[in-house]
């Protein structure tokens, strides 16, 4: 046996300290969630929930506009996902046809936008000027390619051996049904790694839903928390301020088993741990992905 | 390396010279209509491209402009650089250019250096099990919305029941509010930064690394190198260009601060360091509906940045012969 080295114990124990730093806030939200809201006012929690409830959870699951934007969020990351990584596939293989005049003219065609794009500003007028503002589409339509996932895609298609291709068409396949029959069956990997990415993307969006939408019914679960946080910092100012002049704190004088904190806290859970189930099966996938893109962006 | 280079090299198309004449017998015209059902399927895409990469990219010329949604981006008057000069005369200007450079400047320079820490920690590491799971775990906060980790800052440092502050009264000390705090801003700022990317970008370190000849530590253990010596003469002098790859692209990025991040985590209370180019371009054009006014921000910014992404990569053409083009 050989004997544990003074590097391997310091080594060891700075990799389990940086872990325990990036896992603890999600442990110390998981407790709190599950705590009494009126308990958790009143005792500091640190990794068990105080008078241990689900009524938290029971709660957000009966509010309709929680329900309302869990809904939205599901939708446009299902559609936004799909058509992304459809398109952005057929675009792809599109790309490794060595024959096709103008191919390299149509990389080079989407490459100058990572280059120099428009910015925000005109982004958004853009979206006006087509009616996207206050609509679903707004979601959906700006996110439909995007140049590192198509290269990221060709560069597994041109991996894939021709001869399949080949033999296929001897048997009198069309391109069409090569590409729906042999190439998207055998990409697995990389189309699950652009669909988490997009995916990811989609689920933690709250900019779009924030800025060019109003409608309450559209908004996404992302946005939803940004509200709670804007009016948790503005109650934290109140807060500080009925401090300084000798009053209680709002948190303190709440009585009700569930407090905006509490749900707040059930609500984040709710937002995150969706993707903490996907990504590590995945992990293996989009670790390949994001070196091709390193190496071909 | 040897993974990345042969993700490179398969990358390339096959040129052989037999097939390449072969193609060329054939006419133009015959090969377009031999692959009219990959126009079809680039055809989306292009459009696509034309609208919503395109089309914004002339929108710049707002700028320049006095913008109404009346008149439109071509029908609005031309006014030459009067949103430049409003801006540069705005009191606050150079307040939000130097806090834009010195936020960037704080990440570059804490950031910058955390993952090859830690991808050179996580090598170490020989217990398998062990390894996979804080490499896992590392990948956790890139996931996470910035909506999110502002929210868990915002509960696990407020002095009202947070735990930090609970731990800070247990050992004796006043309780301090983090949030909106002109003193704690900068550090909350890099240390988030840090903590949400730092697992994420030990990726192409960690590749880097793997690919490196293994006869290269035998010969430094041969001449009595220990582990830390291996690690300092072999696997920093190996990963070194990549290192300088992505130095470059992050220089490149030093006109951005990190948008997300300092929208939610700016408050009126820290406004004074806080306030960077792409925060001010949201609250002038989007909350204000100055659009011309925040158009010509947003160009003078990407100007900057193109400026320098270039002259980093002349220099580091230079010193390194290592470049992004």
């Amino acid at each position: 046996m050989k004997r544990w080295s003074l590097f391997s114990i310091i080594n060891y124990s700075l990799l389990a300290l940086f872990a325990f730093c990036t896992l603890y806030p999600f442990i110390y939200v998981l407790a709190y969630s599950l705590s009494d809201g009126k308990e958790a006012v009143r005792h500091t929690i640190y990794f068990f929930p105080k008078g241990f409830t689900f009524e938290n959870y029971i709660q957000i699951f009966k509010d309709t506009k929680f329900l309302q934007a869990y809904k939205i969020t599901i939708l446009r990351t299902v559609i936004g996902t799909g058509l992304h990584v459809l398109l952005c596939a057929m675009f792809a293989y599109a790309l490794t046809k060595k024959n096709l005049p103008g191919r390299s003219l149509f990389t080079f065609f989407i490459f100058i936008p990572t280059l120099f794009s428009g910015g925000l500003i005109p982004q958004f007028i853009l979206y006006r000027e087509l009616g996207l503002n206050n609509t679903f589409w707004v979601y959906i339509l700006p996110f439909l390619y995007n140049f590192f996932n198509i290269i990221i895609m060709r560069t597994f298609f041109q991996q894939l051996p021709n001869s399949l291709e080949e033999s296929a068409k001897i048997d009198g396949c069309g391109d069409f049904q090569i590409f729906l029959r042999i190439i998207l069956p055998l990409s697995g990997p990389v189309l699950a790694t652009i669909g988490l990415f997009e995916g990811v993307f989609h689920w933690n969006d709250w900019f779009t839903g924030t800025y060019f939408v109003n409608n309450q019914a559209l908004l996404p679960v992302q946005t939803l928390l940004n509200e709670l946080l804007t009016q948790s910092q503005a109650l934290a100012n109140a807060a500080q301020n009925a401090m300084q002049s000798g009053g209680t704190t709002t948190a303190a004088m709440s009585t009700t088993t569930v407090t905006p904190e509490s749900l707040r806290m059930a609500t984040l859970m709710v937002a995150t741990v969706p993707i903490l189930c996907v990504y590590p099966f995945l992990q293996r996938f989009f670790v390949k992905g994001v070196m091709i893109g390193s190496v071909k962006g | 390396m040897a993974q990345l280079s042969e993700i490179n090299i398969s990358a390339q198309p096959n040129k052989s010279p037999n097939k390449r004449a072969e193609i060329k017998k054939k006419s133009l015209w015959v090969r377009i209509w031999e692959h009219k059902i990959f126009y079809l399927f680039l055809l989306p895409g292009i459009i696509w491209f034309i609208i919503f990469a395109y089309i914004p990219m002339y929108g710049v010329t707002i700028a320049f402009k006095d913008f109404n949604f009346a008149e439109g981006i071509i029908g609005s008057d031309w006014v030459g650089f009067k949103y430049f000069k409003q801006f540069f005369d705005y009191y606050q200007s150079w307040d939000i250019i130097r806090n834009t450079l010195v936020i960037s400047l704080l990440k570059l320079v804490f950031g910058f250096p955390m993952p090859i820490i830690l991808a050179l920690l996580i090598n170490e590491v020989r217990a398998r099990v062990f390894k996979r799971a804080v490499q896992t775990i590392s990948y956790l906060p890139h996931f996470i919305s910035w909506v999110v980790v502002v929210t868990l800052m915002d509960r696990l440092l407020t002095p009202y029941g947070g735990p930090i502050n609970g731990l800070i009264h247990a050992l004796g000390f006043n309780e301090i509010a983090f949030m909106g705090n002109i003193k704690t801003f900068y550090p909350l700022v890099i240390l988030s930064d840090i903590w949400k990317s730092v697992g994420w970008n030990t990726i192409i370190y960690l590749a880097a690394i793997a690919g490196i000849d293994p006869q290269l530590y035998e010969a430094a253990k041969m001449d009595g190198a220990g582990r830390f010596r291996q690690m300092w003469h072999v696997t920093l002098p190996s990963i070194k260009g990549v290192m300088v790859i992505l130095f470059i692209l992050a220089t490149g990025s030093i006109m951005k601060a990190g948008f997300e991040q300092l929208l939610l985590l700016n408050t009126p209370a820290t406004n004074a360091i806080g306030n960077v180019l792409d925060v001010y371009q949201v609250h002038a054009g989007l909350e204000q509906g100055r659009f011309s006014y925040a158009a010509a921000v947003g160009l003078f910014q990407g100007l900057i940045a193109l400026i320098l992404v270039v002259t980093a990569n002349r220099i580091s053409k230079k010193v390194n012969e290592t470049s992004l083009w």
